[in-house]
């Protein structure tokens, strides 16, 4: 079970934070939620993983389609606090460098 | 230190990711020295590998649903993991020795190269009408 909090900061950035396990139930819901956030204007996104327990493959599949869509529309996603766990997943299949997670939310889309 | 063998029947729907984190729980409750690592690698494979056949060892159209089968089994030793998953399905079209990660801007196709590199073992067999997913992880020390 996953339950996905959305807020929006005031300089327009969407903060987006799955906290449970992204697994491939939960990773349709993810999928939907940041098309329908590109799809409102909302293409700077930051994904929050603190309170993401869990990433398999189908999740990972869902932040590379929002990574993808999120950059057509001209802005990009940016993914935050990844747990251990969810590290070591990015690292296995060498998204590591291309979702580069960043330490905290607030300067996410900083650098 | 102790041991652990948790066998359950599972529905053949999405539904069983749920109900297999739930068993997994319940092996690490069993023995709480298997280290982070270990757990996160073992259940990683585990939900990947089920993932792949719920999605995939049945087509819609084909058989009544009540027909399905599919079983987990868990063991937990002194020194590794192992999962058994079992499935009446149609045989699973999987070359395991050509599982590689696709592009990097791919959004599927990574499930077996993951649970390839996470595991110390994983194999395949058709047998006696079922597919039979066996998976290792050998426990790290200290």
């Amino acid at each position: 079970m996953i339950e996905i909090d959305v807020f929006r900061r005031p300089d327009g950035i969407a903060v987006v934070v799955p906290q449970g396990r992204l697994n491939m139930v939960a990773a349709r819901q993810m999928k939907e939620l940041l098309a329908i956030l590109v799809g409102e204007g909302s293409s700077r996104i930051v994904v929050d993983l603190e309170r993401t327990t869990f990433l398999d493959s189908s999740g990972l599949g869902a932040l590379i389609g929002g990574l993808k869509s999120a950059r057509q529309a001209g802005g990009d996603l940016r993914i935050a606090r990844p747990t251990p766990e969810v590290l070591t997943v990015f690292q296995l299949t060498n998204m590591d460098k291309v979702l580069r997670p960043r330490d905290d939310v607030e300067s996410a889309f900083d650098v | 230190m102790s041991e652990a063998h948790l066998e359950r029947v599972l529905p053949t729907t999405p539904d069983a990711l749920d109900l297999a984190h739930e068993q997994l729980e319940e092996l690490w409750a069993a023995d709480p020295g298997v280290s982070p690592t270990d757990r996160m690698r073992f259940e990683l494979a585990v939900i990947e590998i089920l993932g792949n056949i719920v999605e995939h060892a049945w087509r819609a159209d084909e058989g009544h649903p009540s027909a399905r089968r599919l079983s987990l089994e868990l063991i937990l030793t002194r020194d590794r993991l192992e999962a058994v998953l079992g499935d009446n399905g149609i045989p699973a079209s999987i070359d395991l020795s050509a599982a590689t990660m696709p592009d990097e801007d791919a959004e599927s196709g990574r499930g077996l190269a993951l649970t390839l590199a996470a595991v110390d073992a994983l194999d395949y067999a058709r047998d006696g009408g079922r597919n039979v997913w066996r998976i290792r992880c050998d426990r790290s020390t200290g």
